[in-house]
């Protein structure tokens, strides 16, 4: 009995054994079936001659990372895309693949590492360097032609550029522009329909705003500027500093803050905390909060922001209105400009075909205005684009339309979002750590110079 | 000659098996002991020489997708962290956080331990309700913690204006860098101690009744009792739930990313935020890599420090 019970223990441990030896990538070869498409010529106006020659011989199916396949709200306009998309090109089919907002970049990255590169990534500017950098991005001049790519507006192409090369098609993009709220500017008696384009201007009537109170009694802050640590607030604070004239990274990516822009948009950030007028240590998330239920006078924000303040308060839309960012010292109100775009890999000549087509499809009027009047707010990157009802009458974008003229991007490399965390810890060195501004400046030398490996 | 019976020979002249039964016995432990032996060097043995190794190379994520080896750069990632200010304040950061959660935990965990252990009426149910932080997953705890902290309308912020009578209105305890860390280790002692008070209460139970009432008899009191008798008693219990405790903090992660993000001004950026920053956010997996060896040889020096201490777990 003991005997037996000992070779079926070996017999476990075998079994085991050869079982932790069998654990590796079995990837299955699809078989690709032999047929001729109906329609690899793209048809439509969207679709200028030349991109259509490509023969699809062979079914294709576009594996596209995309985040907001999750998210409720977005799912329904990704699926009809991949509906009527599919329905107009029946021999290419869209893959989704899917990940939470803030781990698809990680996730990307790690399919790639198990040897499974996606055709098609919709994200943000500031992962474009990293994919870029990593090989899981190519330049667009690759794949599309001059003249297509001449469509799209020139500075929000630009925001893509990886040593002057641009790596994405941008979506939908929007500068971080000015939100406020009309009914608070009503009830401190200023004027609904002339928001401040000034620093100076604001911090006259932030008083007025801040003597307020909500219903419930609660305090109303002035003046929203995030500066939690997470990268999107390091973009805000960006946007802060374009707006003063100053700079953050040369065109090489090198550290560029001895400016009196940059020094001077963390003097003004120190006085509104000095004064009570910012929610400290505040996330993009908390802000849209407090806006939502009327604790907050004025914040920074992209167009999309909106949602969140829709979604906590849908009738949010009665009382928001957009403006152009501030311009503070030497500055004219630049701003960072943001957008949702597409990366592209270079997985084979029917794969690019057929993400090309992909992109163009979506970047017409027909597929993506209902998405921007009704989905997300944003201001198409296509300038033929421009002047449809969806931007031209819509509260959130129309308000703030002229800050397009002035945005522009940043240099793209690869530790962005890490250098975006430091550019927070600076801004929280001279708010709630009460260090001296020029010291905190120092430090934060040091620190980001390290992050750049300058 | 005479052939001594049991050995190899005798056994081979009448026909025995040709191994002996103790090689044999060493052999088949062996065998079972091979999946183990396997998944250790596979996944913990490799990947630890492999970080130490690349905590040496410039190694990007590049080099991973292009399966290309990271090019040597011998101590650069260390002299960068060591010359950028992170690498010590972290370090400090991680040690105060695990000794004053690792502590507190213990105190706490066995007060209530204690309390459950008595005659108390509802021990039982309290015991199973208490586990619930437990069983709650580690971001969940921390946006929980967060709603509670929030500055706006969070009820702490309530409860401090409420006792201080108005006088303080505007408390954020993770918005201060001096009150941060503080925020994130109530959140940990909230979510750990269930566990560490249900070790240390099966941990009671191994103490003797009859040497409890020797010593009552014999006139200790109830802290001479708890000092001489109980904890003795529970060296061993103790020594286990330190141990899960030390490790379980130093690799703390998901609550303070979660509640802090590091912040604010890196008030608390311990070594497990710094090695995810620099390998995820900076995208530099070199420089991760060096935190971690860093971080793994401070925690080898503090469970060696920890076994020495407790090297005695016998009760005599």
């Amino acid at each position: 009995m003991s005997k037996m019970k000992k070779v079926l223990a070996l017999l476990l441990i075998v079994v085991l054994t050869v079982s932790l030896g069998a654990c590796k990538s079995s990837k299955k070869e699809e078989p690709k079936a032999d047929v001729t498409t109906e329609d690899g010529e793209p048809a439509g106006e969207e679709v200028s001659e030349s991109d259509g020659e490509y023969e699809f011989t062979e079914p294709v199916t576009i594996k596209f990372a995309n985040y907001a396949v999750l998210e409720a709200g977005y799912d329904k306009f990704w699926e009809d895309v991949k509906k009527g998309f599919e329905e107009k090109y029946p021999n290419i089919k869209i893959e989704y693949m899917t990940a939470e907002y803030g781990q698809m970049l990680t996730q990307v990255v790690t399919w790639a590492g198990g040897g499974e590169i996606v055709d098609l990534v919709l994200g943000e500017i500031p992962w474009i360097p990293t994919l870029a950098d990593a090989g899981l991005a190519v330049p667009v001049t690759d794949a599309f032609s001059e003249d297509y790519l001449s469509q799209i507006y020139p500075s929000m192409l630009e925001a893509t550029n990886v040593d002057g090369v641009p790596y994405g098609i941008p979506m939908y993009a929007s500068p971080f522009v000015m939100f406020y709220n009309k009914d608070l500017f009503e009830q401190a008696g200023l004027d609904p329909n002339a928001p401040p384009t000034t620093v100076a201007e604001m911090m006259e009537v932030a008083p007025k705003l801040a003597a307020l109170k909500t219903a419930d009694g609660n305090p109303v802050y002035p003046f929203g500027m995030t500066t939690g640590s997470v990268s999107v607030s390091g973009s805000c604070l960006t946007s802060l500093i374009y707006g003063f004239g100053g700079s953050v990274l040369d065109a090489d990516g090198n550290l560029d803050v001895d400016n009196d822009g940059f020094k001077q948009t963390f003097e003004f950030i120190k006085e509104l905390d000095d004064k009570g007028y910012n929610p400290q240590v505040s996330k993009l998330k908390d802000l849209r909060n407090l806006f939502a239920l009327g604790q907050l006078g004025m914040y920074y924000d992209t167009s999309w922001g909106f949602n969140g303040v829709n979604s906590i308060n849908s009738t949010a839309k009665e009382f928001i209105a957009s403006a152009a960012p501030l311009s503070g010292g030497a500055g004219k109100g630049e701003s960072l400009i943001q957008a949702h775009t597409f990366m592209m890999a270079n997985n084979g000549e029917a794969q690019v075909e057929a993400t090309k087509l992909l992109i163009k499809y979506i970047l017409t009027e027909k597929v993506l205005a209902p998405y921007l009047q009704n989905v997300a707010p944003g201001y198409p990157s296509m300038s033929a684009l421009s002047e449809i009802p969806a931007i031209t009458e819509s509260p959130v974008l129309s308000g703030a339309l002229s800050s397009l003229n002035t945005a522009k991007g940043i240099a793209n490399i690869p530790a962005i979002n890490d250098f975006n965390i430091e550019l927070t810890s600076l801004a929280q060195a001279v708010t709630v750590d009460n260090k001296d501004i020029d010291t905190a400046i120092n430090d934060f030398k040091t620190s980001a110079g390290s992050i750049l490996g300058n | 000659m005479q052939i001594k019976s049991g050995s190899l020979d005798s056994r081979k002249t009448k026909g025995g098996p040709l191994i002996k039964k103790t090689t044999k016995d060493k052999l088949f432990a062996l065998a079972l002991l091979t999946p183990s032996i396997i998944v250790t060097v596979m996944f913990i043995l490799v990947p630890v020489f492999d970080s130490v190794i690349k905590s040496f190379q410039n190694y990007k994520i590049k080099n991973i997708i292009a399966k290309i080896p990271g090019e040597w750069n011998n101590f650069d990632n260390y002299v960068k962290l060591f010359s950028n200010n992170k690498l010590l304040p972290s370090i400090q950061l991680t040690l105060i956080f695990v000794g004053g959660v690792v502590l507190s935990q213990f105190i706490l965990g066995m007060a209530m331990a204690l309390v459950l252990n008595s005659n108390l009426k509802g021990a039982r149910f309290i015991r199973s309700v208490m586990m619930a932080p437990w069983i709650v997953p580690t971001i969940i705890s921390g946006l929980i913690w967060m709603w509670i902290y929030q500055p706006q309308y969070g009820l702490l912020k309530y409860v401090v204006n409420i006792f201080s009578f108005g006088n303080v209105s505007d408390f954020a305890m993770l918005n201060n860098p001096a009150t941060a860390l503080l925020g994130i280790a109530i959140a940990a002692l909230w979510k750990q101690i269930p566990l560490t008070a249900l070790l240390l209460v099966s941990g009671l139970a191994n103490v003797p009744e009859e040497t409890m009432e020797a010593a009552t008899v014999d006139g200790a009191n109830a802290v001479d009792r708890f000092f001489h008798i109980t904890i003795p008693y529970m060296k061993s219990v103790i020594k286990v739930t330190a141990s899960m405790a030390i490790i379980e903090n130093f690799k703390q992660f998901p609550l303070i990313w979660t509640m802090t993000g590091g912040g604010p001004n890196n008030s608390t950026s311990t070594l497990a935020i710094l090695s995810y920053r620099e390998a995820f956010v900076s995208n530099n997996l070199g420089s991760g890599a060096a935190v971690t060896t860093v971080w793994m040889l401070l925690m080898i020096v503090v469970v060696v420090l920890f076994n020495f201490v407790f090297k005695d777990t016998n009760v005599d």
